[in-house]
């Protein structure tokens, strides 16, 4: 009896101990063993590992590269660490805040990249690029802005979004519309939008010529020579009241009122450009070349041109994709630069992912190369090299406050406009009053 | 009298086996300093300094709390917030109170009823979510029976836009939010109904009261308890609110029903901004706290205990 209470009391003390010291935190373990540099015994390989969001789908080609990856470098494993977008971000950040070089990926996809910079869980790659030589030209004008913060490289990004039109060729042909060439402008947009669009009785529209998500807004305030902000990187003021600019969210807002352009809530709606635009809802889109394998493989009658842009107004590509980082924990720096600089190389896996339809590639050579100028529509492909040739700052800012910006002020600011609630220029004065106050209270310009 | 057997020896309370006591409740209460205590200390101190990913930057003073003030989108996210208490928790102890008065009766199959009122508190949000999306789509079945009603009384109508315009957005979470929610409501109320002694309606029938006289006069007074505690419970609640409005607009368009807990969340995933985030949440509990404190004072005008 006395020693059964005995039993139990120690199992219960037992148990409390296990559960303190669960909660407190991992006790120290033993030295890392790579403290020292990374002496790893020879013929033993170096596991890193290697953080990315994507569905089933996308993994499966991760999963192709790191093996590619792997056969030409026996001496380094890599371990796949695969989140749902839904909770990457969230799961990520826990891991750095853990501090834990254990459970830090030593390579992981991110976007945006100053954010992450700016907290100090990312690795400055200047050092290694300059050792290595690795050639930063290859990218698309203005690309690595979106990965660099205070001037330095903190990441490469894999991929360039490149937004163009897709259009519907049977739905141009029963319209008796001539499909659109390269160096359209505005003005044969609108027409071609007003001979597409069909609308009822009441004047409501069944089809429009255009859907396109309301975050696309930027292209048309950059072709018509405006501008979000006076700076990217540290910016003073906001421009969006900038006539150019009002012109550029005027165009779009004006699509929507005449009802040849679906508005971005009804688009949500309805399932998405690619929804609307396979039930033939919609005869065009404006969006990224993410698009491609699922209109191919639904054997879709379509080609792509780069947007019309104004009169006197120029061509604009946003640049910016989501990007390969180190984490500044990392054990394995050396091999984790050995993999990064590697999966943004030509014949590495910046070739895979094209070959493999998920990307269009961030290096001027590979998008050059066989491994995205198939014979697969769209049969335009030289339009997309085209739009991609016009990238450029302009769609985001490249400072750590720009997703609480344009999260909680331009974006919300900007969907009143698209519900057609206010007009573009009292809609535009509203968000720049509050854009500028946000900067001075972030104690911009720095 | 006999006197008892050890084993039936009423419990006595000895000192020196206090710390057995203890021991016992040390695992659940070491789970309770951590993950609650803790937690909700480490949360003050985030609030009065600079935290990002890493952890501690600098002590920030009231700086966060300045900020917030100047934040319109907090503003907008409290006044958001205001709109969900006033329309969701009088809705909702109307509407469960109607259903639990209905399904009191002596009617055929009243469980299953109860059981169809009762069912969506059981069903997954996201899929109830994702059905009330196509119902209040512009040309949904929602919209076409509203234009059906507005044809019949002859009078004009315009669709509204219930997830796509600031008017409506925060409608469309209140409609999800109630269906959601008002079973709940209704189940404790029949419990409450059931517990009102029946000689009271009798002795009232017997003065004459007739069945609105008897609901005023003796139904109210006596559920009163139970209003009350659904009504602090409703609030904190309708305060708290995230889940539909992330589902339902994604707190959209133009900020228009994103609720605090919310933008709590965007402030702390999104922003980075946990010190922020800690802020906000000790406004919000300083929010609940003053109004169930209010409440509570304000009981003694309209609430009736038995008891007293």
């Amino acid at each position: 009896m006395k020693l059964k209470r005995t039993l139990l009391l120690g199992a219960l003390l037992l148990v409390s101990v296990l559960i303190l010291s669960a909660c407190t935190g991992i006790a120290p373990q033993a030295a890392a063993p790579s403290a020292g540099g990374e002496q790893v015994a020879a013929g033993e390989p170096v596991t890193i590992t290697w953080a990315f969001w994507g569905s089933p789908e996308e993994a499966a080609s991760h999963k192709i590269v790191a093996d590619a990856f792997m056969a030409e470098h026996p001496e380094i494993k890599i371990e796949i660490w695969n989140q749902p977008w839904n909770d990457y971000f969230t799961k990520i950040q826990a891991l750095w805040a853990s501090g834990d070089s254990k459970v830090i990926p030593d390579v992981a996809f991110l976007w945006p990249t100053p954010r992450y910079a700016a907290e100090g869980v990312l690795e400055n790659l200047d050092p290694f690029i300059e050792a290595s030589g690795y050639d930063l030209n290859d990218y698309w004008p203005g690309l690595l802005e979106s990965a660099k913060y205070e001037g330095s490289v903190y990441g490469f990004p894999r991929d360039i979004e490149v937004n163009v039109i897709y259009y519907n060729k049977d739905m141009f042909d029963a319209a008796g519309v001539a499909y659109p060439t390269d160096d359209w402008t505005w003005d044969d947009f609108l027409a071609a939008a007003e001979a597409l669009t069909q609308k009822d009785a009441n004047g409501m529209t069944t089809v429009y010529a255009l859907a396109a998500e309301g975050g696309k807004w930027a292209k048309w305030v950059n072709q018509n020579n405006g501008a979000i902000l006076d700076d990217y990187v540290n910016p003073s003021k906001c421009m969006l009241t900038d006539p150019a600019s009002v012109g550029g969210v005027q165009f779009f807002a004006d699509l929507m009122d005449q009802g040849y352009a679906m508005r971005p809530a009804d688009l949500s709606q309805a399932g998405g450009d690619a929804a609307v635009f396979s039930s033939g809802q919609a005869a065009m889109i404006l969006q990224n070349t993410s698009r491609v394998s699922a209109f191919n493989a639904a054997g879709m009658n379509y080609d792509v041109v780069p947007p019309p842009i104004p009169a006197d107004g120029k061509r604009h590509n946003g640049a910016g994709g989501a990007a390969w980082v180190m984490s500044s924990g990392s054990d394995n720096k050396d091999a984790a630069w050995t993999f990064i600089q590697w999966l943004q190389s030509d014949g590495g896996g910046e070739t895979i992912y094209t070959e493999r339809g998920e990307i269009f590639p961030a290096l001027q050579s590979v998008a050059n190369s066989p491994a995205f100028m198939t014979d697969q529509p769209p049969a335009n492909k030289q339009g997309i090299i085209t739009e991609a040739a016009a990238s450029d700052v302009g769609n985001f800012g490249y400072f750590p406050e720009w997703g609480e910006l344009d999260g909680s002020i331009i974006g919300p600011g900007l969907e009143k406009i698209w519900a057609g609630e206010i007009d573009p220029e009292t809609g535009l004065a509203d968000i720049c009053a509050q854009v500028d106050q946000f900067l001075a209270d972030n104690g911009y310009p720095k | 009298m006999t006197p008892l057997s050890p084993s039936h020896r009423p419990f006595r309370w000895r000192p020196d086996q206090q710390w057995e006591g203890y021991l016992f409740i040390l695992p659940s209460f070491a789970g309770f300093l951590v993950f609650i205590v803790l937690a909700v200390v480490m949360s003050l101190g985030i609030s009065f300094s600079e935290w990002g990913l890493t952890g501690f930057k600098n002590f920030a003073g009231l700086l966060n709390y300045r900020q917030l003030l100047r934040d319109p989108v907090f503003w907008q996210t409290f006044w958001n917030t205001a709109f969900y208490i006033v329309t969701i928790v009088p809705l909702q102890l109307a509407l469960g109170l109607i259903m639990a008065v209905g399904l009191n009766q002596a009617i055929r199959g009243v469980t299953v009823y109860r059981l169809i009122y009762f069912m969506p508190v059981v069903t997954t949000i996201v899929a109830g979510a994702i059905v009330f999306r196509l119902l209040l789509a512009t040309n949904g079945p929602v919209n076409n029976l509203l234009a059906a009603a507005f044809g019949l009384l002859g009078l004009p109508f315009s669709a509204p836009n219930w997830l796509g315009s600031s008017d409506f957005s925060k409608w469309s979470v209140v409609i999800l939010t109630l269906w959601k929610n008002t079973g709940f409501t209704m189940v404790v109320y029949l419990a409450a109904l059931q517990g009102v002694p029946k000689e009271l309606y009798d002795a009232a029938h017997t003065d004459g009261a007739n069945a609105w006289q008897r609901f005023r006069n003796v139904t109210l007074p006596l559920i009163s308890p139970t209003t009350f505690f659904l009504f602090i419970f409703q609030m904190i609640g309708a305060f708290q609110l995230f889940t539909e409005p992330f589902v339902m607009t994604s707190g959209g368009p133009a900020n228009s029903s994103l609720s605090v807990v919310q933008y709590i969340y965007l402030a702390a995933f999104r922003d980075i901004r946990m010190d922020k985030a800690a802020a906000m949440a000790w406004v919000l509990f300083i929010f609940i706290f003053a109004f169930t404190l209010f409440q509570n004072r304000m009981q003694k005008r309209w609430v009736h205990y038995e008891s007293e």
